[in-house]
């Protein structure tokens, strides 16, 4: 339409106001939806779309093939993803601005002080987002191109120093205070790795002090055992060799260094050595009348076993007691062992009144896993009866 | 010694071009010479030999070049030939130059020799501002701190002429730069085992550095923790209480049972006296207190057996373990001592020393006694 000239007016600007006394405006903007539109022009937008479908955003789209031209440079490119990486980090949308800096990467213009910042950019992504390995290497990189770079020698030893490397982040620090003899940020970073440094030698002197402590206890305490004369047996299969040999006992202690004298008790209780350098014991009591079983967690081999039955059975008897039989001076203790080229079953009988101490003697004590298990049944009962027949006894 | 004639006859020979076997035959007659102190007398008064020599040091022949650097160093270990030997006002940048080459065969040899001219004010303050115009002080420590920077040269002995140059004020100021990391390289040194020469150089460095007490708190501070570093070759493996350990500085926790003390002793009197210069300020002494400086001193105390030394330990546990002084007294390096109270303790100083030296003596001949 050919502009008209009214006066003052310029290009039909009067008529098209004109129009509005007569015409009523059509596809204007309503109350509910005002907000929504106009955040979808450009220029009013508030933030940008995730994507830009150029159906609903056909003048985002526009701009954004105008960027993103290949007909432009590679330098004018990869500059404009620069910016748009930017600007996502600024927006601490770390993830997309590593792809628009991977972008500007790929363009490969020979711009290496771009490439630099580009890399050293893409380094404080990664870094924000805790990818220490790669935002240390982008650090490197960065180096590598333009050496002496500030950013990427302060990303770079800030990046060691999350990975607790702290030799490294010295070496980038030094590096970094050649060039740039001045720099706080340098000098701070390089007193933290120090600092950091210092600590973990002490730790690793710390580490090794306490395990040699608690080695040297091991050794006393295994000493302790092997001087007794007790064989330990780990709670695998035993060995089907003969028993008295420094190999299996030596073994045996090889094992104990493995996995400790554990029990399989759930208490996880250990043999230990007082001050007096007595031993105390992690006993099972087991009662194979009624399936039951005690667990001594501490019984000093000073101990009798009269003592350790009183405190179970000498106040109150237990509920599975039916037949209120199991009163201490009833009781017998009993150990099963299995003599070797002899298919029978023997059975050690020791009186209740023994000490502990009294069964290192026999020279067939093992102690499985840690833990000394006996057997306490009640003497001359039928059940006890019927549980030693057809075993060998033998008195303690 | 030689005449006029002669001297000037031998000059002639002292030049580049000269054939090979007559200059060796020449530099072997002046270093003859300068092993003597008739010889160092006699070429203070010959400048011009001196500059010849100094310009022979460049010569393509190995040996040659290596017996002027001797008579240089032989010359420099003699105050009263300082002056000849710096009057030449290009010699000095050239040597401080050649530091820089990595690949350079005579370092070891500069270095000794700057470390001798620097041991008397004078001269030290001629050679540190010739350092100051263009190599500067932040290259000469970043050299020496730089593992391997000579394939050919140890540079041990940059020590010694950092700690003769910190006698001098204006060399403790640029070297305590808070705004560089120049002095903190310095510090892991106290440690190193592979040369006394350096680690004596380092540690008297610092005991210098001490001396300002502006500094205490920068030097104390995390910026450089200066006391880890001091404490270090006199802390043993003796085991301390819990709460003694829990209270030492991070790099003295924990020290394996085969920890071996500083094994020379003049060094382990200098770091006693860094130590003392450090309580000179009330904050200085409570941060030593802090930091369990005292069952260190105790438990060297305990094992040291040189008298000297352990005089120098005694001060230092009087001042950590002794009453706080009173207010305007804070500041030790501050407080006024009236004249006739000066002369009184310079008396007992006097005494003090003579006492150690007789101990000295009788503990040596105690010693004797039992060898037999």
């Amino acid at each position: 339409m050919a502009a008209e000239t009214h006066g003052d007016s310029d290009d039909g600007m009067d008529e098209f106001m004109d129009k509005f006394k007569t015409q009523r405006y059509k596809n204007a903007f309503s109350e509910k939806n005002w907000e929504q539109e106009f955040n979808k022009i450009p220029m009013f937008m508030k933030t940008a779309p995730e994507e830009i479908d150029p159906k609903n955003y056909p003048e985002l789209a526009c701009l954004q093939s105008i960027i993103h031209d290949d007909d432009r440079s590679p330098e004018e490119q990869a500059k404009s993803l620069k910016d748009e990486g930017n600007a996502f980090f600024k927006e601490k949308n770390y993830k997309k601005a590593i792809i628009s800096y991977t972008g500007a990467l790929k363009k490969k213009c020979g711009d290496q002080e771009l490439n630099a910042v580009l890399l050293t950019n893409r380094a404080a992504s990664h870094f924000h987002l805790g990818n220490m390995r790669s935002a240390l290497n982008d650090a490197a990189a960065a180096k590598k191109i333009k050496p002496g770079h500030l950013k990427a020698l302060i990303r770079g030893a800030q990046c060691c120093i999350e990975l607790r490397n702290f030799s490294e982040a010295l070496q980038w620090c030094d590096e970094g205070l050649k060039e740039h003899t001045t720099d706080e940020k340098l000098r701070e970073l390089r007193a933290t790795a120090d600092k950091h440094k210092r600590a973990a030698e002490r730790d690793a002197r710390k580490a090794k002090v306490k395990q040699k402590k608690l080695h040297g206890e091991k050794e006393a305490l295994l000493t302790a055992i092997q001087n007794r004369g007790i064989k330990l047996l780990q709670s695998k299969k035993p060995h089907l060799k003969g028993s008295e040999s420094e190999d299996e006992s030596s073994a045996a202690m090889e094992q104990l260094r493995l996995d400790g004298l554990s029990s399989q008790e759930v208490t996880g209780a250990q043999v230990f050595q007082d001050e007096k350098g007595l031993l105390h014991w992690p006993v099972l009591f087991l009662y194979p009348e009624h399936q039951q079983s005690d667990f001594i967690s501490a019984f000093c081999e000073n101990d009798c076993f009269r003592d350790h039955l009183n405190v179970m059975f000498g106040e109150e008897l237990p509920p599975w007691d039916t037949d209120r039989k199991y009163a201490p001076h009833n009781l017998q203790v009993l150990c099963i062992f299995f003599q070797y080229f002899y298919n029978g079953v023997n059975v050690l009988i020791a009186d209740v009144c023994y000490l502990l101490t009294r069964w290192y003697l026999f020279n067939r004590f093992f102690v499985k896993a840690g833990t000394p298990s006996f057997i306490v049944l009640v003497k001359d009962s039928s059940f006890f009866k019927q549980f030693l027949s057809g075993k060998t006894i033998r008195d303690l | 010694m030689l005449s006029d004639g002669e001297a000037a006859e031998l000059l002639s020979f002292l030049t580049l071009g000269t054939r090979p076997d007559v200059k060796a035959k020449a530099t072997e007659y002046i270093l003859g010479l300068s092993a003597s102190r008739e010889g160092c007398c006699f070429l203070r008064s010959k400048p011009d030999l001196v500059s010849a020599l100094f310009a022979l040091t460049s010569d393509i022949s190995v040996a040659i070049a290596k017996d002027c650097y001797h008579i240089i160093i032989n010359l420099s270990a003699d105050e009263t030939l300082h002056q000849v030997l710096v009057s030449d006002g290009k010699v000095l940048p050239v040597l401080l130059k050649k530091l820089l080459d990595p690949d350079y065969l005579f370092s070891d040899q500069i270095c000794t020799i700057l470390s001798n001219l620097t041991r008397h004010e004078r001269t030290c303050k001629t050679v540190f501002k010739a350092l100051q115009e263009d190599v500067g002080l932040a290259k000469l420590v970043d050299i020496f701190c730089t593992e391997g920077y000579n394939a050919k040269a140890n540079l041990h002995y940059l020590g010694p002429l950092l700690s003769n140059l910190t006698q001098l004020p204006e060399a403790r100021h640029t070297l305590m730069d808070r705004d560089r990391c120049v002095f903190q390289r310095l510090l892991p040194f106290t440690q190193y085992q592979a040369s006394v020469i350096r680690r004596g150089g380092v540690v008297g460095t610092l005991r210098n550095c001490c001396f300002d007490h502006t500094n205490h708190l920068w030097l104390l501070s995390d910026a450089v923790d200066i006391l880890p570093f001091l404490l270090l070759p006199l802390a043993g493996p003796e085991e301390l209480t819990e709460e003694e350990n829990e209270g030492l500085p991070v790099d003295l926790q924990y020290l394996p049972d085969d920890k071996k003390r500083e094994a020379d002793p003049d060094i382990r009197k200098m770091l006693l006296e860094a130590l003392l210069l450090l309580t000179a300020t009330r904050a200085g002494r409570k941060a030593l207190r802090d930091k369990k400086v005292y069952p260190i001193a105790r438990e060297f105390h305990l094992w040291e057996k040189d008298v000297h030394v352990s005089a120098a330990c005694e001060k230092l546990v009087q001042v950590l373990i002794g009453d706080e002084p009173e207010p305007g007294m804070e500041n030790l390096m501050e407080v006024e001592i009236p004249e006739d109270v000066e002369k009184k303790l310079k008396e007992l100083d006097a005494q003090e020393q003579e006492e150690l030296e007789k101990e000295e003596k009788r503990r040596s001949e105690t010693r004797t006694a039992c060898a037999k």
